[in-house]
């Protein structure tokens, strides 16, 4: 499996599907692209992790960002987040923002 | 035990993850391999990008011993000495919007291993974590 991204802006909500990881390899650049939609109106940023294998706290740190950088403190959505992946997310305290939905 | 030698660390700590996790000690550690994976690339992320500094690169030995009880891996650099175990540990009462960004990896390895120790000898920071291993 990739370890690939893709954006896309939808009215106020950004989906963003992931692949494979999201690690130091790719969190970088995920970032990036994210920064291209600040200040531009976005209510929630949601990430389908049906196919996300792995996180590392690079990928954490892209969460965090999402939150706190894209102007209007967004909603974050986890869709399909296996249990290996919510336990880091547990581990730093951060699941109580994220809401987790089973699709 | 096995040994992994990367002569040149800088900018590589993804491809080094990836070498350290394709070990056959490591694959086989079926339900640790999460958390084992997670460490591996945080400490080796750090080396790659901090303990050659001013442009310097240098080298990293990891060292894999593995028992029927548990999985034990050492860094050592040549690097700047560092003890990661002395960083500040995020705070994580602090809600999402004001959360610092620093720290999470050493938490995440110190929170995932059994054990994790810091060294510094002959010159080398020396890191050991240490995991038990279930066998199912």
């Amino acid at each position: 499996m990739e370890n690939t991204f893709e954006v896309k802006k939808d009215g106020s909500v950004l989906n963003i599907v992931l692949n494979g990881q999201l690690a130091t390899a790719n969190a970088p650049a995920l970032m990036e692209e994210l920064n291209k939609y600040k200040d531009q109106g976005v209510t929630k940023v949601s990430f389908d992790a049906t196919n996300l294998t792995y996180i590392a706290s690079s990928g954490i740190r892209v969460v965090i960002f999402a939150k706190q950088k894209l102007g209007g403190n967004p909603e974050i959505e986890f869709i399909n987040c296996n249990d290996e992946i919510f336990g880091v997310f547990e581990m730093t305290g951060i699941q109580n923002y994220i809401n987790f939905i089973k699709k | 035990m096995k040994t992994l030698h990367f002569q040149s660390v800088k900018g590589k700590g993804p491809e080094i993850t990836e070498a350290i996790i394709a070990e056959e000690d490591i694959k086989s550690c079926k339900k640790e391999f999460f958390a084992l994976h997670l460490v591996i690339e945080e400490l080796a992320v750090n080396i790659a990008d901090y303990a050659y500094s001013d442009g310097k690169d240098g080298y990293l030995d990891v060292l894999i011993d593995k028992t029927p009880e548990e999985i034990t891996i050492t860094f050592k650099d040549g690097g700047t000495p560092f003890n990661p175990l002395e960083r500040k540990m995020p705070d994580l009462d602090l809600p999402l919007e004001e959360r610092g960004i620093g720290g999470l990896g050493i938490f995440l390895t110190i929170k995932k291993m059994d054990e994790v120790k810091y060294d510094y000898r002959n010159r080398e920071n020396i890191l050991t974590i240490k995991k038990k291993i279930s066998n199912e």
